[in-house]
Order: C-alpha cells, then structure tokens, then sequence
C-alpha cells in the first residue's frame, strides 16, 4: 500500500512539474547506481497506447535506488532539481499560522464534518455545499471548493433533470397502458358485430372484410404506440448517459484533487459524491493507465473509495513523517530529520502538517539541506574539493549524516585522477605527447577542478614552452654559426634537444667545434706564457680557418697578431705572393717566417709546397 | 841666452803621416774588396725588390754574397735548392743547377754567387766563388 501510494505521489508530482512544461534530465544523477531495466516490473501496458498527456509510460518508482523511470528517462527523487528548488521554497517559507490559514482550515473541518458518513443527511449536505464558497475564499484554497461546488451543483441539475425524465416515462407509461386497452377493446367490439357466412366462399370474402375493419380500426392505436415507446426509449436512454455524464465528470474533478496531491479535498468531494449518487455505483471511470495506475499490483478494482483510502492513507503518512521530523530534529539527527520531511513535503505538500509546520525547524533542516544538494551539485559538476569541504561540514551538522557514499565517490574521484597525472608526468619526461595529451584529458573527465592538474599541466606546458623556445633559439644560432652562444648556454640546448636525435647531432658537432676552438684558445694561451706568440698565433690560426667567426677566437688572435707581428707579417706576405705565382719571393718570405719561428708548420708547409713546385720529384 | 828653436818634428807633418796612413789603408781596402770580388763588374742583387716582386726581375743578372745556411731540395738533373742568409741576415732561396754538382755545397760556407732570375723569379746560380 505504501509502495503504490508512493508511486501515485510521485505520479502526481510529475503531473504537476508537467504543467510548468519542466524537461526531465536525460540521465540519472551521478551517485546513483544503474536504474533495473523499467520494462521488468513496469506496467504491462505502459509501453502500449497513444502518446498521452504524460508521455506513453507509467511512471514507475524503484524503491532500492529512489529512482523514477517514466516515459523512457530516469529520475532520482531526492536528486531531482526542480524538487530541490521547491522544498528549499517551502523550508524557506514562514509557517500558514495565521487567522486566514486557521479560519480556512476550520471552514474545510466543518465540511468534513457535515459530510460524515454517520451524521450526514439532506440537510447537512446543503450545509456543508454552503460552507464550499466561503473555503474558496481563502488564498490556500486556490479556488478548489469553488469548482467541487459548481460539480455538485451540476450533479444537482443533472439529478433533477433525471427525475424529471423518469416522470414524465411515467405518464408516457400510462398513455401507452390507456392506448393499449382501447386497441383491445376496438378488436373485440368488432367481433361481436354479426357471425361469418355459411357458403365458403363468402365466409371468405366476410374474413377479409373483418380483417380489412380490424386493421383500419388498430392503425392509429399502433402508431400511436409505438411513437410512445420510440419516446419511452429515448428518455430511458437520455437519463442512462445524463447520469453517466455526471457521474465522470465529478469523478474527473476528484481524481484531479488526488494528482494534486489535495487529499482533503478529496475526501469531501468523495463524500458529496456517495450523497448524490447514492445507487452504489462507485466504479471509477477513468482510462485504463490510470486505473492501473491506482490498482497496480493490488488486484483490487479502481473505485471511488480506493482513492478515498489513498488520500486518508497519505494524510496519515505525512502527519506520522512530521512526528518523526520534530522527534529527530531533538536528537540533532539531521539528515535523517531532513529526509523525513522531506518525504513528508513530496507526499503532502498542501496538508496542515505540513503548512504549519514552524519556520525555525524548517531552518534547521534548510542548512542542512541547501549543503546537502550543494554537495549533489558539486558530485555532479565534479567539483570534490567543494564536496569534501560539504562533507566535513555536514558532518558537523548532522550527527547521522552517512559520508560513506560521497566520500568513496570522492577519494576514488581522486586516486584515479591522480593516477592519470602521474601517467601524464611519465609521458612527458619520455616526449610521448599523445599520451601526454589523453593522460591529461582523462585526468581532467574525472576531476576537473583539481589543483594538481592546474600545476602539473602548468609546469609541463611551462617546460615545453621553455624546451620549445630553446630548440627554437638552437636553430637559430646554427643558422647564424653563432657556435659561442651555443656553447655557452650548452646546458640549455643539451636537455631541450635531449627528446630530439636530429638536433642532438647538430648540437654534438657544435659543441665539438666549440670544445675544437676552446682546446686551441687554451693552448695558445699556454704557448703565450712562454713568450712563444708566434708558436701561439699558429695555433689559434690553425682553428681559426676553420671557424672565423668565432668572436673569442677572433679576439684571441688578433691580440697574438700584434705580439707576433714579424712573423706575421712574414708568412701572410708569403702567402700572398704564393697566391700571385710570385714563387722565389714567396718562398724568401717563407724561409724568413721559418727564420722567426722555426717550428712553424705554416712556414713549413708552404716552403715544401713551393720546392716541390720549383724542384717537383723526378719519376 | 836666445830662444832655440825646437830640434823634434813639426805636428802639421804628423798630421800628414796621419792623413797619408788612412788614405793609404781606405785605398788598400778598396784594393782588396775589388780585387776580392770576382764578379765587382755586376751589379748586386736589391733585395728589398726582390722580396717584393721577384717576376719583376726575371732575366736579370746579379751577384750575391751570401753563406749557405740548409739545403731545401736536392734533383741530379736539376740541382739543389738551398736557402742561404745574405750579409744582412736576410734568408733567400737559391738554386745551384746540376752542373754545380761537383762543388761541396755546406752550411756556413761563403759564397760570391753570379745570379740570374729564372723563371718564377727563382735565384739561379750561374757562377760561383768561394770568397
């Protein structure tokens, strides 16, 4: 009983968020566990029929997991925004204490009260239909008994119009009984008239002339009746579907007071209604889904007071969620309090339990509820530092509050997005940027506000940038052949080329040179020591036709130039005048340079080369 | 008792023996430098020209003293090439053709060299004495 009221609760709450045109999510929130297939338990029918006001299933409500399934998308009762935004409304609102809110409820006891099965009668039924206009006036009516009047007025009308109908059957009845007769007695007068012939044949003809009077005699007798019976007919007919009518259309309007979840209406409009149609028709006569909807799984047939035991079912089982409400709310068990109340509100929104309910206790249970759906809307966004922090605080709050469920979803949250980052670390120490990248997606998927994927991504990209702007800046010093700066900042461009083998053996050959042209610029600084500038010259110069745009190099030697200036001098004119074909003065040079440094290999080389030229071998 | 005048010589005749004697030596060395020279009839080699642009020079004849200070090259039929240091130090190549084979080429000897500037504007010994 409790399941299908539940199921009817909520089928009226999706009602009601229906009118407001209110989409549903299209998937069930995220702590939720999998919903069972709806088809397993749902309705027979509900996937059978047209497209309804509410969509082609029945709701269906799984108990293990709060979650609705209706017309093919899944809801978590408790999860549910539009709810949420609602109770939060009502925890806000001030308590319905005043004297309009008690004068109304006095005004709707009086009813209920003239309506009693035992006590109620003629009069006390013009009685309690009197006191339906002045309930109306009241705001929290919202015009309700302004329309259970107009129906039981209309089934008034429709009663009087029924009786009238069956009296006028009954003169229809006596004209029919009188027309009857008349008919008899005109055939019998006719029979008593003279006796047939005795000759055959005019015994015949004397047949048919009777006959003929008969029939000439009955005729209007017959029309005449049947043309009451056609009337008789009609009315019994008009009267059936006058009742019927009424009947559906007073059922309509309470069967709309039960989807708005407004029991007390219900139960008087059901108590005008045994009054007025008091033949014990209490059949509903509704369509089939909806009477599937209130028979589900009891097997009992859909009448007016099913509905009637629902809604005084329901009143109960708010009046008995606030006791436990107000019980809880003493222990400081909070969460439990507030979901109490909770179930209350969904089932009874308009009850007087529910309406006046104090301000204060709804407070205490509104902090705990607003953290808690921050707590859903921080799960769902993904956000679990904000959810860890609501979990501390409610904990606080709420001495029952279970944290074992957002605080798995939230450590897992985090061990495995952690584990994404670490893999993304590793990736982009081995260069793997695919990896990099999709490490760093799904790390991001399942915890997008984590600080540490700010950080590590901040820090890779910061490295890339910097390794990126140093491959950049290798390039372009190589294009440049400015060997020096490379070599200077070697640190740098060895670990930015580290990730790339083709960069790496340009740097190699460049640090090779540099190491070639600084090797050189220590010996000649060795050599210069010595005194030997013109044994120092040489060896700056051997690395310097290699590498002539060194700037130390350059430096270097242009200081040992002016210290060696005579050999200097002796060997480039030597080599200039080589370069003219000029031998024996070139070769006089050279022997003079050779005269200055005698170990120079310049020297050397050139006098060999040009007594080869002068003297070349012999075969 | 009369001033005597002085019996020792004149100082204006020593100065003349003086003046005669150097005359006399400048004149002797004059002699020996030219007798010495076996080729004082050519001119002398301008080195400073020919460090400056041999090719100028080819064809020309000239004489050199120098000493042989290595020997750079050696060909049986087209001789030897030595570097020798003239008086001012000055190093310069010089090629003694084939038919000077027979005469002892050493280091630290002094030579007169008659000289021609082949081509290339290589020093080649035509004539040689030792001096």
């Amino acid at each position: 009983m409790k399941c299908r009221l539940i199921i009817l609760e909520m089928f009226c709450l999706f009602a009601s968020y229906a009118l407001f045109a209110q989409a549903p999510d299209t998937a069930p929130a995220a702590p939720t566990t999998p919903s069972p297939a709806p088809t397993a338990t749902a309705p027979a029918n509900a996937a059978t029929g047209d497209s309804k006001l509410l969509g082609k299933d029945l709701p269906f409500f799984n108990p293990g997991n709060e979650i609705v399934t209706w017309d093919g998308k899944n809801w978590n009762i408790a999860d549910n925004r539009l709810f949420r935004a609602r109770f939060e409304k009502y925890l806000n609102a001030p308590e319905q204490t005043s004297q309009d809110d008690i004068a109304y409820q006095k005004v709707i006891d009086q009813i209920l009260e003239k309506l009693a099965p035992k006590k109620v009668n003629a009069t006390t039924l013009d009685e309690a239909w009197a006191l339906l206009p002045e309930a109306s006036n009241y705001k929290s009516d919202a015009h309700l008994c302004d329309s259970l009047s107009d129906a039981v007025y209309a089934s008034w009308l429709a009663k009087e119009e029924i009786q009238r109908l069956t009296k006028a059957n009954e003169t229809l009845d006596r004209q029919k009984n009188s027309i009857e007769w008349n008919m008899k007695m005109a055939v019998q007068n006719q029979e008593l008239e003279k006796s047939p012939p005795k000759n055959p044949f005019a015994a015949a003809e004397w047949a048919k002339e009777q006959e003929l009077k008969r029939t000439t005699r009955t005729q209007p007798y017959l029309e005449r009746l049947a043309d009451i019976n056609a009337r008789l007919l009609a009315n019994r007919t008009k009267k059936e579907a006058s009742e019927l009518q009424t009947k559906i259309e007073f059922q309509a309007l309470i069967v709309q007071f039960f989807l708005q979840r407004r029991f007390q209406h219900v139960i008087i409009a059901n108590r005008f209604y045994r009054s007025i149609f008091g033949d014990g028709d209490t059949q509903l006569r509704v369509d089939d889904p909806m009477k599937n909807l209130l028979t589900q799984g009891s097997g009992l047939p859909a009448t007016i007071g099913l509905l009637d035991s629902m809604a005084n079912e329901a009143m109960r089982d708010v009046t008995e969620g606030i006791d436990a409400f107000n019980f809880l709310l003493d222990k400081e068990e909070l969460a439990s309090a507030t979901q109490r109340l909770q179930e209350a509100f969904t089932i009874g929104e308009y009850l007087p339990a529910i309406r006046t309910l104090s301000r204060d206790k709804k407070r205490q249970a509104l902090d705990f509820a607003q953290k808690s759906n921050q707590l859903i809307s921080a799960l769902e966004v993904k956000d679990y530092s904000l959810a860890e922090n609501l979990v501390n605080e409610l904990e606080k709050m709420a001495k029952d509050f279970d944290k074992s469920k957002p605080l798995a979803a939230i450590e897992t949250a985090k061990t495995v997005s952690g584990m994404h980052l670490a893999k993304a670390r590793t990736a982009a120490v081995s260069g793997d940027r695919a990896t990099l990248e999709t490490e760093l997606k799904n790390a991001m998927e399942i915890w997008p506000r984590n600080p540490e994927l700010a950080k590590v991504s901040g820090a890779i990209f910061e490295q890339t940038d910097i390794q990126q702007q140093a491959l950049v800046d290798l390039d372009r010093l190589i294009s440049q052949k400015n060997y020096r700066q490379i070599y200077e900042d070697r640190v740098r461009f060895i670990a930015a080329a580290a990730l790339y083998p083709e960069k790496q053996e340009k740097l190699a050959a460049v640090l090779e040179n540099m190491q070639l042209i600084e090797s050189s610029i220590i010996r000649a600084n060795e050599i210069s020591k010595h005194g030997d500038y013109a044994g120092a010259w040489e060896s700056v110069e051997k690395v310097f036709q290699q590498f002539p745009d060194d700037n130390k190099l350059n430096q270097v030697r242009a200081d040992l130039t002016t210290q060696a200036a005579d050999f200097v001098r002796s060997l480039r004119t030597a080599q200039d005048l080589e370069k003219k074909e000029q031998t024996g003065s070139s070769l006089a040079w050279y022997l003079k340079a050779q005269h200055l440094y005698p170990l120079s290999e310049f020297a050397k080389e050139g006098i060999a080369r040009l007594v080869k030229n002068i003297l070349p071998e012999e075969p | 008792m009369p001033r005597r005048a002085s019996a020792k010589h004149h100082p204006t005749i020593w100065i003349f023996v003086v003046g005669l004697i150097v005359i006399l030596g400048a004149g002797g060395y004059y002699l020996y430098c030219n007798v010495n020279d076996p080729f004082r009839t050519l001119q002398p080699l301008d080195v400073a020209v020919y460090l400056e642009n041999s090719n100028s020079l080819r064809g020309n004849t000239y004489k050199i003293q120098a000493s042989i200070q290595n020997s750079l090259a050696w060909s049986p039929n087209l001789g030897r090439l030595f570097s020798v240091a003239m008086e001012s130090g000055e190093p310069l190549p010089l090629l003694v053709p084939a038919q000077f084979n027979q005469i002892n080429l050493q280091k630290g000897q002094k030579f007169f060299f008659k000289i021609k500037i082949s081509e290339k504007g290589i020093l080649t010994v035509e004539d040689l004495k030792k001096s």
